[in-house]
Formats: structure tokens, sequence, C-alpha cells
């Protein structure tokens, strides 16, 4: 199963907020996608779910055109809300059905994934009585209560504790693991690295990076290395490379532990460590820098600033 | 269809699994009962003329124990306290002197007081005049007697077989070839006013409800799991029905309560709760169809909003359209076969009174209620889906109340 963006296209009144957003992302796998507030993830989703309707642009699956009402998607939307007023398990049973399950497999279901989502004993009390966290849980749930087949999760994780967190995260781990397409957006990069095969950052109404993470890291880390030294400091190291390397590197940037470098056009890595070798800087950690999803995130969207 | 059903019957829990509703329902139809009870219980033969004795069903007229003092100065020499008598049996008369003794009499607790000039002319003193103050009409009426009587005995004439002459009895036996408005016309008033609250009480909790889907975000998740046409047709329906409940409990409750006790009220109810089953039945076609009719209208205005308390900003021009039937239906109850209640009954806005009120009072054919009927049935269903469509557009449409005329407008764009 594979489902694809193309070229989505949306304004509001005469302002045009999505400018052609393309991506895909197939069954088994999570795509991420990132952006900053307000720059088109939760419209996005909204298109995707027919909440709202695009310009132009296509969205398919498999080839054809995706509708969906004709499949079993759980939506996390981005303003949570469910009844305060009636109980969990009611609405849970309610939303369900409403998506296709009978009576019977709605409970059943419901029960599961409360249970699931550590909210059981929950179940029977109305939801304006569970603290914020615990409402979000049920949120969850109540998303995934019809055992869906795509999930699409706007910001899952913003109002969790850790604790919670980590309940998601394995659950979104398993969601994978058996198969379902995932797509969830955040801010919060450390989760997009933990479950995302595929990533798109979207600022300011398009796609500025789009590609499996894997080879969007290699990219951003190629002729990247990390140096740190024993006997200078990372300002005297900067100094020193800036003003007396500068044929074979430039320092790029700067972590808490080591500089980043950059190497010229033309020179190899190999010639850096012989040049290192004759110098006096005694080597306390060198070698490929992989960047961060954040770090990428921040170079990515602060170029296009 | 399925989807329909769902939500109908999760709405319908909302309504009947709420304490407050049910209590509120159970309290109105054993209020209402109970007042009908009240003859059984309590001697009210003041009220009703009927005197329940040793609790059969033996009646007996009772008289006025209370009397009401009434004064009289008498300066044209003509008053004849027995006449008086007789003209105001609830009374007893006192004669007084002057002009001033009457007054202070008067402000003393009298109930009014006539301070008589000439044969043909009084002064009139009373308190407070009440609105339905008949004290000047009965004493014209004993003037009027003075001064036939006095006519009467200078002429040498005789009275009484003047007044035979006069006042000879005409016996009547009416035949009613179709409807009786005098009789009919209270009754449809009350149904009339019944509709209109229906309208206008449950039509608010409609909207409200509506409201509320918005303000706590959760329509977002509805919508994207199923048909704004399922969902707007289900809770309007449900609201509907929640609000026929109550009704149907109360009024059932009254008219029951009635049948049962209709003699201890000497039938003094007949004209409001002696209804025939035919008036029923045209009520409850037009009464509930206009009912739903606004119903889709209110759930449409309360999508229009995001704050339960911008709905009476969204509502004001529909409770215009309301008030206006309502007022107008009202007033054409006494011209039911004129030309504007006839085109009247015909507008789905309308026509739940004023057909109603035609079949009640009225000529009507059978054409013109099977057309009405239809007219409203298609009104319905294009309002609750241009309703349910509005619902849509409002989805996550929050902060300042969207005019309806925007809404309108932004439909006719996105099609």
């Amino acid at each position: 199963m594979k489902l694809e963006v193309k070229d989505l296209r949306k304004s509001f009144g005469e302002k045009e907020v999505l400018h052609g957003i393309s991506f895909a992302v197939e069954a088994g796998s999570a795509l991420g996608l990132l952006g900053r507030n307000g720059a088109g993830k939760t419209t996005t989703i909204r298109i995707l779910m027919d909440v709202f309707h695009s310009d132009s642009g296509e969205i398919s699956l498999d080839g054809r055109k995706f509708v969906p009402s004709k499949h079993k998607i759980g939506y996390l939307p981005e303003e949570r809300g469910l009844y305060p007023k009636r109980t969990v398990i009611d609405q849970m049973v309610y939303l369900a059905s409403l998506r296709g399950m009978s009576a019977r497999e709605a409970k059943e279901s419901a029960g599961k994934w409360l249970k699931r989502l550590e909210v059981e004993e929950y179940g029977n009390r109305k939801l304006e009585t569970l603290s914020k966290g615990n409402q979000q849980k049920v949120q969850l749930a109540a998303s995934l209560v019809n055992n869906p087949e795509i999930v699409i999760l706007d910001e899952p994780f913003s109002g969790l504790d850790p604790v919670n967190s980590q309940i998601l995260k394995d659950v979104v781990s398993e969601l994978i693991t058996e198969g379902r397409l995932v797509i969830f957006s955040s801010h919060q990069m450390s989760y997009v690295e933990e479950f995302c095969d595929n990533i798109a950052v979207i600022n300011q109404g398009q796609v500025v990076l789009e590609g499996k993470l894997k080879n969007i890291k290699k990219d951003y880390g190629k002729n990247r290395l990390m140096l740190a030294s024993e006997n200078y400091s990372l300002d005297e190291l900067a100094g020193r490379l800036e003003k007396e390397w500068t044929e074979l590197v430039s320092v790029s940037g700067r972590k808490k532990e080591f500089l980043i470098l950059e190497l010229k056009a033309g020179v190899d890595k190999q010639a850096m460590v012989e040049r290192l070798a004759k110098s006096d800087i005694v080597i306390e950690k060198y070698g490929n820098y992989e960047p961060s999803l954040n770090d990428i995130f921040v170079a990515k969207v602060g170029e296009e600033e | 269809m399925r989807k329909f059903s769902i939500v109908l019957k999760y709405e319908l829990k909302e309504y009947f699994s709420n304490k407050a509703f049910m209590a509120l329902t159970i309290v109105l139809a054993l209020l209402g009962a109970a007042l009908l009870f009240l003859p059984r219980f309590v001697d009210m033969s003041g009220f009703t003329g009927v005197k329940v004795v040793g609790g059969e069903d033996e009646t007996e007229q009772v008289s006025q124990e209370h009397k009401d003092d009434f004064g009289y100065v008498d300066l044209a020499g003509v008053v004849r306290e027995d006449v008086l008598q007789q003209v105001f049996p609830d009374g007893v008369w006192h004669r007084l002197e002057s002009a001033e003794d009457l007054e202070s009499a008067v402000q003393g607790g009298y109930k009014a007081g006539f301070l008589v000039t000439g044969a043909t002319q009084y002064e009139y003193y009373v308190f407070n005049k009440a609105m339905t103050d008949n004290n000047m009409a009965r004493f014209n009426q004993a003037m009027q007697l003075f001064y036939r009587m006095d006519y009467c005995a200078e002429k040498g004439l005789d009275l009484g077989e003047l007044a035979a002459a006069y006042e000879v009895p005409i016996n009547v036996t009416e035949q009613i070839l179709n409807k009786d408005s005098s009789s009919n016309y209270w009754y449809c008033y009350v149904l009339v006013i019944i509709v209109f609250m229906l309208i206008v009480y449950y039509g608010q909790m409609i909207a409200v409800s509506v409201t509320n889907e918005k303000s706590n975000r959760a329509i977002e998740v509805l919508v994207t799991s199923t048909t704004s046409n399922s969902l707007l047709f289900g809770k309007v329906i449900a609201g509907a029905i929640g609000g026929l409940f109550q009704m149907g409990v109360t009024l059932g409750a009254i008219l029951l309560a009635y049948q049962v006790n209709r003699g201890q009220w000497g039938g003094m109810l007949d004209m409001f709760l002696h209804i025939p089953a035919q008036v029923l039945l045209a009520f409850m076609f037009f009464g509930i169809g206009g009912y739903l009719f606004y119903a889709f209208l209110y759930g449409a205005m309360g999508a229009l909003v995001s704050k339960t308390e911008d709905i009476s900003k969204s509502v004001s021009g529909l409770m215009v359209i309301i008030m206006v039937v309502y007022f107008f239906s009202l007033l054409q109850l006494t011209n039911i076969d004129g030309t504007v209640i006839k085109v009247l009954s015909f507008l789905p806005f309308s026509s739940y009174s004023t057909m109603f009120a035609r079949i009640a009072m009225g000529t009507v054919a059978p054409w013109e209620i099977i057309v009405s009927f239809l007219i409203l049935v298609l009104s319905i269903l294009g309002t609750g889906c241009l309703g349910a469509k509005i619902y849509r557009m409002g989805t996550l449409r929050y902060g300042n109340p969207i005019k309806l005329g925007t809404a309108l407008k932004d439909l006719k764009k996105s099609r």
C-alpha cells in the first residue's frame, strides 16, 4: 500500500498556504511531517482527511484516487476533543461504530485499546473527570479503536509526559511493525528520528526536504568531520584551523564536545588524516560527522528563511 | 442509513440518560395532571361552578358566599333597592346621604358607589377600576329598569306585559354542517402556542448541542468518521424526539387527567382540552413537520458559531421569522378562510400552524392538505441537507460567528 501526495495547493481567502506539497509513504513505514508552527503540516493532514479540500493536486493510494471514507483510518487531530460529559467507553464505542464496526466488535476493541494505553480503569468515567494526560491517551485510543490500516497523527506527543510518551512510542512502533501506514507530524525531532524511515520537511507551505532519513543524514554528513583535541580548547583549535588549515577545511559548526569541519573541494579525508598526524594536535575525537535530524532541520529551515 | 441510526441512538441516549431531562419530564407531567385532579380534593366551586359533595359526582350550584358592599346616593328619587338586589345578587346595598359619604365609603372598602343625579344620569365611584369591571353596565341595566317602571306607572301600562312582548324567547336548533369555529378556536390557539414553544425551546437546545461539538473540538473527529448528513440528521431528529417525548408525556398526562376529571371541572376546559381526534392528528403531522423544519434550521445556525453564548446572535433572524409567523397565525384565526391564511398554509415556514388551523376551523380540500404536507416534507429534507452542508462548512471555522449570507456564499463557491 503506497500513499502518494502530489502538488497539493491550498489557499485561504487570497493567501496561498500550501504551494505544491508532495511526498509518498508506504505501508509498514512511517513518514514524519516536520515543520515549524504554521508551516502547513496540519493543513496538509486535514486535506488528506478530507476536512478541507485542496485547490489542486492529487492524493492517491496504490495509484487510485484516495477517498478517506473508503478506508479504515485512525486520525488524531491537532485540535483534540471528544464529548467531555460522556463516559470514555461510550464515545469510543460510538466512534468505532461510526467507522464501521459492529457493536460487539466496537466494545471489544475499545476495551483492548484502553488497556493498551493503560487507561482501562477510566472506561466508565466521564472524560472531563480525567487528567489532561489521560484525556490525551483516551483520544489516541479513540483514534485507533477501529484498528486502522492508515494512521495519521497530528502532533501526537504534545502534552504528554515522558512516561506517557514512552507508551505512545511503543504503540506507534507496534503499528509500524504490524504493517500499518503511519504519518505523523511533529516538531519534536527526537520522536521522528526514532520511528520514521521517511521525512518531509515543510516550510512556509512547501516541502523543502523529502526522502529517506538515512540518505538525508548521509548527504548532510558528506565531507563533514568532527574533531576535538586534548591539548587545545575548541576555541583555540578553531582559531588555528581557520588560520593555518584553510586549504583543507573550514569550521562549519560547533557542538559542545567537538568542532564540525567541512572539507574543501577536492580534499579527501586521507589528506586530513595525514595533516593531523604531522601536526602537534593530540586527537581526542575524530571521525565522520553524522548530523542529527535537528541539525538538518535547523539548517534547512534556516536556509529557507 | 446505518450511520444515521448510530448517531440517532447515541444522541437519544444523551437525552434519555440525562437525569435532569427525565426529572423535568416527570415533574411537568405530574404537575399538569395534579392541577387537573385538584377539584376532586379541594373545593374549587367558586372557580368551576361545580361543588363535589361527599366525593360523589353529585353536584349543586352554589352561590357566592362572599358578598361585596355597594353604596348609592339617590338625589333623583328613582332608585329601588329590590331591583338593585336582583341585578347585583352578589352585592349588599347601602343607601348614603351625600357624595362625600359615598366617596369615603368607596375609599373605605366598598366595591363601588353610584351617585344618581337624575332619572337618566349618575356618577360612578370606584377606587381601582379592574379590567373586567362590569358594574356600570349592570347599573345601567338597573337605571333603565327604574325608568321603564316609572314610565309604565305614569302611563298606566303593565310593565310585565310589555317586557314579554319585547323579550319574546326564540328557540334555535343549530345545524353546523362543517366546523364550529367558536368551539375550535381556543384549542387551536393553545396548540399553535404549543408548537411555537416546541420550536423555540427545543430548537435552541438543538443549536446548543451542535455548537457544543465545535466548542469541545469533537467535530473534527466526527466529520472524519461519518458524513455530515448522518451527523446533523441524527442530532436534529434525536433532539426532535426528545422534545416530542417531553411535550407528549406532559400533554398526554394533562389530557388524560382532564378526561378523568371532566365532570369535576363542569366541562369548563373543553374549549382547551377536549380536542377531536382528527384535529390532534392534523396537529401531529403539521406540528411535527414544522418543528422538524425549524429544528434543522436551528441546527444549521448552531454550526455557524463556536461558542454557545453566540447562539442567540446566530438565531436572531430565525426567531424574527418564527415570531412573525406565530403572531400572524394567531391573528388570522379569526379570518380562517381568508386569502392570507390560505397562502400561508402552503408555505413551509407557516403551514405548521396555518394549515393545521384551517383543518380545525375552516374549509379545506383534501388536495390542499396533501400538497401543503408534501411541500413541508420536501422543505424539511431541503433544510436538512442545507443544514448539513452549513454544518460541514462551519467545521473548524472558529472565532467570530459566521453570517448566514457568508455561509451561503461560501457554499456556492465551494460547489
